[in-house]
């Protein structure tokens, strides 16, 4: 599969060093001669200096043959010229573009990006993550946060414990879709009570889900409050 | 009529000044305050400062019913980016671009973004000039 990346900064000399030790066949497109000429001796690949939004430096880059492309760069405005050029010219199956800006996701969206890479939310998503670990995680996202699966870990300090399902007030946009219990899976209705060590999902949206922690967490005034 | 410029360079204000002076209803974006305020106390309009493609900015400077949008920066990724946004998203009647490489002319083409290019007018000129000199 042939694929161009565009940008050569961290995020894209590490893209193109994974892609290139999975055998994949990748062109690296970056302004800087500086910048290519260091990666050009780290990393054997095709390394282009010029400017990806340059649509006869895209030709170059072979974007007539190429699969995949990739917009790293850490302008989003350019991620995005390059992402519509390879869409509206070149009919390229898929292009991901990375946003630096969490504010231009909907921008993105708006202008039919196919997939976007948010490393800003991405990496504020796994520190909170952290923080969260002991009591909730999302296990899983589909279309970007439209809907995810979220972990619920039952232990001491959720102050779910001991309650039925049916006297749970959550948001309305989720549902609990299965308990796990001593490697068994519940299926749980209004009367299914809820135990330490059980293992609850929630089939939530993103906007939906600080909502749900807030109501499980409270600041941890809840778990104090019981001590 | 009510236009937006996108950029408050030379181009941009020297634009703001014509508009105003004929009577339109002008509204300025730049993400630097500095070129903002090199307006001058003579414009009467709307400055917003922001990054000149965010929902939010645009809409202050009041895209939602603008006549214009004219986007006269020197960076030409963020021309196409602003241009994309007032024409797909808030559907603005007219958007004219300011094309800086002129390489990049086929860029503008391919999205269907209305451009002027101003390297190649003023080399129009320039060689009519010289042409018209030779007679």
């Amino acid at each position: 599969m042939k694929s161009i990346i565009i940008g050569g900064g961290k995020v894209g000399s590490n893209l193109l060093k994974t892609l290139k030790e999975r055998g994949y066949n990748v062109t690296l497109v970056e302004m800087d001669e500086e910048t290519c000429r260091r990666i050009a001796e780290d990393i054997s690949a095709v390394v282009i200096c010029g400017d990806g939004t340059d649509i006869d430096v895209l030709k170059d880059a072979g974007i007539n043959e190429a699969d995949i492309i990739a917009a790293v760069t850490g302008k989003d405005e350019e991620n995005l010229v390059i992402c519509q050029i390879a869409k509206k010219g070149f009919n390229i199956g898929k292009s991901i573009a990375r946003i630096n800006n969490p504010k231009n996701i909907s921008l993105f969206k708006a202008l039919g990006v196919d997939q976007t890479v948010c490393s800003t939310e991405v990496i504020a998503d796994l520190i909170e993550y952290e923080f969260d670990r002991d009591i909730c995680k999302i296990v899983q996202t589909f279309d970007r946060g439209a809907m995810i699966l979220v972990e619920v870990a039952v232990n001491e300090n959720n102050r779910w414990l001991d309650m039925f399902i049916k006297d749970i007030v959550l948001p309305s946009e989720c549902v609990v879709a299965s308990i796990l219990r001593d490697g068994k899976v519940i299926f749980p209705r209004g009367d299914t009570q809820i135990c330490r060590n059980d293992s609850m999902h929630i089939i939530t949206n993103r906007s939906t889900f600080p909502e749900i922690k807030k109501l499980l967490h409270d600041g941890g005034a809840y778990a104090k409050k019981k001590k | 009529m009510y236009i937006i410029i996108i950029g408050s360079g030379r181009l941009g204000r020297m634009l703001s000044e014509e508009l105003t002076d004929a009577g339109h209803n002008v509204s300025v974006v730049d993400r630097d305050s500095k070129r903002l305020e090199a307006l001058g106390t003579g414009f009467n309009g709307l400055s917003v400062k922001g990054i000149e493609y965010d929902n939010a900015v645009l809409k202050e400077a009041g895209i939602k019913h603008a006549d214009y949008v004219l986007s006269v920066t020197s960076d030409d990724n963020l021309n196409i980016t602003v241009s994309l946004a007032a024409k797909e998203i808030f559907k603005v009647p007219r958007v004219i671009a300011r094309v800086n490489e002129p390489q990049k002319k086929s860029v503008y083409e391919l999205l269907g973004i209305e451009m002027i290019n101003p390297t190649e007018l003023i080399s129009y000129i320039i060689k009519g000039k010289v042409e018209g000199s030779q007679r």
